[in-house]
């Protein structure tokens, strides 16, 4: 530090007058206080009501997307009926196959019913699994020749349960 | 703020309050009322933060809160004033005293630097604070404060070679 320096930190220490801390200031301060508070709350409020409104107007336009969720795989099908290609026809044949003079409602050699068929929303027919030749439908379950197929076949374990919308489009030849 | 921590406040302001003008009126170049609306906005700005800092370093944060303040009204276009060639209330020889006349010079040359200079000056020389803590209050890099500090004192030099003379 040079002389003209320390010369400066003098001038500027020697210009400090004392003033003292008088009421008019005390008042002024505590009314500056008061407006800053009142400002903070105006703030928080007006920040408050701007996060609910962005909130609410996107709740509000989320649903107008128009992307769905829908499930990937098309809903199972019945599996006695091997002549339907997946996707194209929506109304399962339940008979065609099955010819009028048996009343036993025997699979042909070609149905590929699987027998873990439950129906599930995720269950695929496996079409390597071949029914056996061999089953029988239950005698419960009688093929109707004119298409008013009983909906129930029982094959070996599990029992196919066709839905009860489903019989009246079953009697029509495809 | 409870109620001790308002009497803490309150004695901190009424004791460090006459630092606090003088210190504002070196930042703003003599400008008293400015100078007593920046020490009102840093002490509004405390209030709300003294019972976090009030065992900490409450004068360091006014200092930097009106430095900062400072800078920022001397970058506002309009205060209420019009540039003059001559400055009217220049102090005559004789009907003040020689204290007052130099302070009124002092004053008038902080005012013609630029802001952060004068801040910077005022900080190093009257506040002696290091150049690291210059730099803080200003907040900007080290060599910058450093820069504006060398560069406020070398216009004060040429200003104010008539009040202090060089030696030898």
């Amino acid at each position: 530090m040079d002389h003209f320096e320390r010369q400066l930190a003098r001038m500027m220490r020697d210009a400090e007058q004392h003033s003292p801390f008088e009421p008019r200031h005390q008042d002024r301060l505590r009314a500056g206080v008061r407006a800053r508070r009142r400002v903070r709350l105006a703030q928080k409020a007006v920040g408050s009501v701007l996060a609910v409104a962005g909130l609410s107007l996107g709740l509000f336009l989320i649903p107008d997307t128009p992307t769905r969720t829908e499930p990937g795989a098309p809903l199972p099908r019945p599996v006695s009926s091997p002549s339907s290609s997946p996707g194209t026809d929506p109304t399962p044949d339940l008979t065609p196959t099955a010819p009028p003079s048996s009343p036993t409602g025997s699979l042909p050699p070609s149905d590929t019913a699987d027998p873990s068929d439950t129906f599930g929303p995720s269950d695929t027919a496996d079409p390597s699994d071949t029914a056996d030749p061999s089953d029988t439908a239950d005698p419960t379950g009688t093929a109707d020749p004119t298409g008013s197929a009983t909906p129930t076949f029982t094959d070996g374990a599990s029992t196919t349960t066709f839905p009860e919308t489903y019989a009246p489009e079953s009697s029509g030849t495809p | 703020m409870d109620q001790a921590r308002a009497g803490e406040f309150d004695e901190f302001v009424a004791a460090r309050w006459s630092v606090l003008l003088h210190l504002a009126r070196l930042l703003t170049g003599g400008d008293r009322h400015r100078a007593e609306d920046l020490v009102q906005e840093s002490l509004v700005k405390l209030w709300f933060v003294w019972p976090r800092i009030a065992d900490e370093a409450p004068e360091a944060y006014v200092r930097t809160v009106l430095v900062r303040a400072a800078a920022r009204s001397a970058r506002r276009r309009w205060w209420g004033e019009r540039p003059v060639e001559q400055v009217p209330e220049t102090a005559a020889a004789g009907d003040v005293s020689a204290a007052v006349a130099e302070r009124s010079r002092l004053e008038a040359a902080l005012g013609r630097l630029p802001a952060k200079q004068r801040a910077a000056v005022v900080l190093r020389y009257y506040q002696d604070l290091t150049e690291r803590q210059v730099a803080e209050a200003l907040g900007c890099p080290l060599g910058t404060a450093r820069s504006h500090a060398a560069r406020g004192v070398a216009r004060l030099r040429q200003l104010l070679a008539d009040v202090i003379e060089p030696v030898g």
